[in-house]
């Protein structure tokens, strides 16, 4: 692993080659990501309502909650989080390895076929066919679909990758090429084994538990660190503070990442949520490595954070990384003496990790990529400061309730004298300023939907109206002559 | 040197490593398993649910009701009560070995308590008895005589009872905040979702642990109920009303059986009936057909002795 | 600085991608990694019961768990089988097959295999009035033949019932005999099948 002095500027004309073969297919795919952000905090905003008031939008089976709240977090993740950390990775791969994205139609097809795929998916959850397995609830019609959307997006990566002209690798692209491995291999053996041909009993608690491990506590870190670990230098023109810190992260993140995923409660033989146990005490050594990494990186760099919002995201989402992973740490290692899992903490902790972190990091590479590929400056970065202050208020005022409300029922529920009626009761005025986070953030999801749109249309709209005043010039040149 | 190839073995072997941890080895461990014997009375676990619950975990699946409801009771730990069955015939030595177990190596305040018999004068704690009470207690047994020891204090005090020649039993009580809740007598393990699919087991507590709903609630009507309006069983409840899963039907001349009977403010116009729909009877089924108290090798307990007058039903 | 003005593209563009220093991750790195999984090797010998699918917590091993198994005194058959032939057998036949106009079968009986509650009141209380078994209909007379043995000897002999001929049911104990018992009191009717409907299962 060479890399020893800094490598040359890329010249120009490099870039933009590469760049301008990203531009079509990632407009493509952040487009429809935002488009699922916005519907799936519309399915957050109803399911959040219902705790004010249960019978609202209750009389419709489309709309009952046990559809409602999977359809957000399947539109969270497989609609927005996968597709648009996807998206950011062919970008890296493209230019760290200086070549254009290959077969940039795969890309386009794969994004048609994934859409449609979360589509059916939607579809089928709300009309409830939803498999039952958290985190997996698309039905297998439309499993098969995302798969094989991934697997074209996947082979393009691939092929960009194998083509690339710059040899020796950064860091980023290890956690992008494992992360691209990642996905279909835990994907097929969950809806395999869970959804086509399902196992007997309890082992689809555990199967389901490695998904879900293997999901959020991997691939999204996987895809997560490659943005952080790339955005930040560039953005700070500064060094990353160490490659094989960065390494170390992630050597540890695969080998350990997967295990996290029994809870203590399960119907399961003891052994498997105890090595679940110390697999998450294990994750504090990438944390602890991914923070001292940035936190060098960013070293004497603190103002310009405040002068650039896309920084702002990324550095938050950095921060929030850390603190996810701490308060799963916590979570589990309180939980042996009194019972936390299954209180309001896991969802507060699992927002904390998939919006606060991989969802914030995907915005300010999204933030960062499209101006690039398109040559568009943003006219005013107003919109994109005032995205980032609805995001980082509505993920307060998401997280830091909920995680009340479990300290709450944490506190009561394991007091027989307390009637479960009472500790519901007790968490009730935290859900309910909850809601308040999801309308921020479902305005902020409005105004990246059409911050995006706005780029595409900065874009197009004078290459649309050049074609076609060259296509009505050779009209009007004739109507002159005659 | 080519890294392409390095990190996907990387990934390789770290993906082989966790799906054999937790994909192969549950598989092979819990997906192999088939039904056992319950402990002590030799039937089969678990029975296979009737065609109507199967349906009913469908609709349970359909309409997400593990988003709020969780089916994983958890278990603390293990105390052994010492329950006196048969006074024997020696009864001033079973008097001296009852008020012996006050001394030598008694638990901890907070491993014991002594059971109080129902309307009588008996002082709380078995330190404070005498003769008479310990006569007057005699009277009425099955009694436990010592409740949350651990197993070698419970043998140890059967084997002073049994040496005067009395009767005595050890039952195995399991204990958790869970189990004082009510919501289940022993924690659930792979075998009480022997022939579920999917296995739902849920990670909230929005509304009570199901595990063992069936039997605290084996009333279906009551299911129905609860489903129709929530707020009719419990008026804080934040459960939505499933009141698709019903319709209102005209009623003909003679009143429909299965009409749900609800009181004021959720009854029907007169003349109109809740016919609950195949879909909310099929729930109501299942979850009362949700046990998970059979005493099985993996989970020892012993069970109160059935009695045949109804037990009153325990708040959910 | 204009706070309105995003860095432009093109410095980007032109910039050299990052670079990463080689900086050696620290040693205290490595030790704290090491450390957590030498705390976990030791939770794991604690809480893992050895990889053993029997073992659920909070028991920790599989010989803690074998010492909260009830001790093994499965029912006394010989001692039911005894009593079964100098008592029930007169009437119902010793292979429970029943005799006609005398008593009805035990063997896959729905009042042998069902509720035990419903079964030990039978020989205490007798048993009157129309009663279907396996689909026949039977309209006899039962003295109350258990009414005289001890709880032991009838506990004994309903196991004996319950576990014969194809039977395959929980046993019954003493205590639940002598419950039972203690229940009906003084009642000397014999039962009837509305009765039995009565009595939860």
């Amino acid at each position: 692993m060479s890399n020893a002095q800094p490598s040359q500027p890329v010249p120009a004309v490099v870039n933009l080659e590469v760049d301008s073969s990203c531009r079509f297919p990632l407009l493509f795919m952040f487009l429809c990501a935002a488009c699922w952000l916005v519907i799936g905090s519309a399915f957050a905003l109803i399911s959040s309502i219902k705790f004010h008031s249960p019978s609202f939008l209750a009389d419709s089976p489309w709309l009952t909650y046990g559809r409602v709240r999977p359809a957000y977090l399947n539109c969270l993740l497989y609609g927005f989080g996968l597709q648009t950390g996807l998206g950011v990775a062919l970008w890296l791969l493209a230019r760290l390895g200086r070549t254009p994205l290959a077969q940039p139609w795969l890309v386009v097809v794969g994004t048609l076929l994934w859409n449609a795929g979360v589509k059916l998916g939607i579809f089928g959850i709300l009309s409830g066919d939803s498999t039952g397995f958290e985190g997996l609830e698309m039905p297998g019609y439309a499993a098969w679909i995302i798969m094989l959307g991934y697997l074209v997006i996947g082979l393009s990566g691939v092929l960009t990758f194998h083509q690339r002209r710059e040899r020796p690798l950064f860091v980023s692209q290890w956690l992008i090429l494992a992360a691209l491995f990642w996905f279909p291999w835990i994907y097929a053996t969950a809806e395999l084994l869970l959804v086509a041909f399902p196992v007997r009993g309890a082992a689809q608690v555990a199967i389901c538990g490695y998904y879900q491990a293997s999901l959020g506590m991997t691939w999204l870190p996987l895809a997560g660190l490659a943005a952080i670990f790339y955005f930040i230098p560039r953005l700070t023109r500064a060094e990353l503070h160490s490659r094989y810190l960065a390494l170390f992260a992630f050597w540890v993140l695969i080998l350990f990442g997967g295990w996290t995923g029994i809870a203590n409660s399960a119907p399961l033989p003891a052994w498997m949520p105890a090595l679940s146990t110390v697999a998450t005490m294990l994750m504090a050594v990438p944390l602890v490595a991914v923070a001292l990494n940035v936190h060098r990186t960013l070293a004497g760099k603190w103002s310009m954070v405040a002068a650039n919002p896309p920084l702002q995201f990324i550095v938050v989402g950095s921060i929030a990384f850390l603190l996810a992973g701490l308060m799963k740490i916590a979570c589990v290692a309180i939980d042996t003496t009194c019972p936390v899992g299954l209180t309001w903490l896991t969802p507060a902790q699992a927002q904390l990790n998939a919006y606060g972190f991989f969802a914030l990091v995907m915005f300010g590479a999204v933030y960062t990529i499209l101006p690039q590929v398109t040559r568009v400056e943003f006219p005013s970065t107003r919109l994109v400061r005032a995205h980032f202050r609805l995001a980082l208020l509505g993920l307060l005022l998401t997280v830091a309730p909920l995680a009340m409300a479990g300290i709450v029922e944490a506190r009561r529920l394991p007091d027989p004298g307390i009637a479960f009626m009472a500790v519901v009761k007790s968490t009730l005025p935290f859900l309910r300023a909850s809601t308040m986070g999801d309308l921020l953030l479902a305005l902020g999801h409005v105004l990246f939907l059409v911050n995006i749109a706005g780029w595409a249309l900065r874009f197009y709209r004078p290459r649309v109206a050049a074609a076609y005043a060259a296509a009505t010039a050779d009209l009007s040149a004739l109507e002159a002559k005659s | 040197m080519n890294h392409g190839p390095l990190i996907f073995l990387a990934a390789f072997f770290a993906l082989a490593g966790s799906w054999s941890g937790f994909v192969l080895a549950p598989q092979l461990q819990v997906g192999q398993l088939q039904q056992t014997n319950t402990l002590g009375g030799g039937a089969t676990y678990p029975q296979a649910r009737s065609g109507l619950a199967q349906q009913g975990l469908q609709v349970y699946r359909a309409n997400g009701c593990a988003t709020c409801h969780s089916q994983q009771l958890r278990q603390s730990g293990t105390l052994c009560d010492v329950v006196l069955t048969d006074a024997g015939t020696n009864q001033p030595a079973l008097i001296a070995a009852l008020l012996t177990l006050k001394c030598g190596t008694v638990p901890t305040e907070a491993e014991q308590r002594a059971v109080i018999p129902a309307n009588t004068n008996l002082p709380a704690a078995i330190q404070t008895w005498s003769e008479a009470d310990a006569k007057q207690m005699l009277a009425r047994l099955p009694q436990p005589v010592r409740q949350g020891m651990t197993k070698e204090q419970a043998d140890a005090a059967a084997k002073t009872l049994t040496a005067a020649g009395a009767k005595a039993q050890i039952w195995i009580v399991p204990v958790g905040p869970d189990l004082a809740r009510g919501w289940g007598r022993r924690r659930t393990v792979a075998e009480d979702f022997l022939f579920d699919n999917p296995v739902m087991p849920g990670s909230q507590r929005i509304g009570p642990d199901l595990a063992n709903v069936g039997a605290r609630l084996p009333d279906v009507s009551w299911h129905l109920r609860h489903l129709y309006a929530p707020r009719l069983t419990e008026p804080a409840s934040t459960m939505p009303p499933y009141r698709f899963l019903f319709e209102q039907r005209k009623l003909g001349p003679a009143a429909s059986p299965d009409a749900l009977a609800l009181p004021a403010p959720w009854a029907p116009p007169p003349d109109y009936g809740i016919i609950p729909k195949p879909e909310a009877t099929a729930l109501a089924a299942y979850l009362a057909s949700l046990r998970a108290e059979a005493p099985l090798f993996v989970a020892p307990l012993t069970l109160p002795v059935a009695s045949a007058a109804p037990a009153k039903p325990p708040a959910p | 600085m204009n706070p309105d003005a995003t860095p432009s593209p093109s410095l980007l563009s032109d910039a050299a991608e990052p670079h990463a220093r080689p900086t050696p991750a620290p040693v205290w790195l490595f030790v704290l990694l090491f450390l957590i999984l030498y705390g976990g090797m030791i939770y794991f010998d604690s809480h893992g019961g050895s990889f053993n699918p029997q073992v659920y917590a909070p028991y920790r091993s599989l010989a803690g768990l074998t010492l909260y198994q009830p001790p093994a005194s499965g029912p006394d058959l010989a001692r039911g089988k005894a009593v079964y032939e100098n008592v029930c057998g007169l009437c119902h036949n010793t292979d429970g097959t029943g005799k006609p106009n005398q008593a009805p079968p035990f063997a896959g009986s729905e009042w042998v295999l069902g509720s035990l509650n419903r079964m030990i009141r039978i020989p205490l209380l007798g048993l009157s009035g129309p009663i279907k078994v396996k689909d026949q209909e039977w309209n006899l007379a039962m003295p109350n033949m258990g009414a005289a043995l001890s709880d032991d000897d009838l506990a004994a002999v309903l196991t004996y019932i319950r576990r014969s001929w194809g039977n395959q049911a929980s046993a019954i104990t003493p205590e639940q005999v002598k419950a039972v018992r203690a229940e009906l009191g003084n009642r000397n009717q014999p039962a009837t099948v509305d009765y039995l409907n009565t009595i939860a299962p």
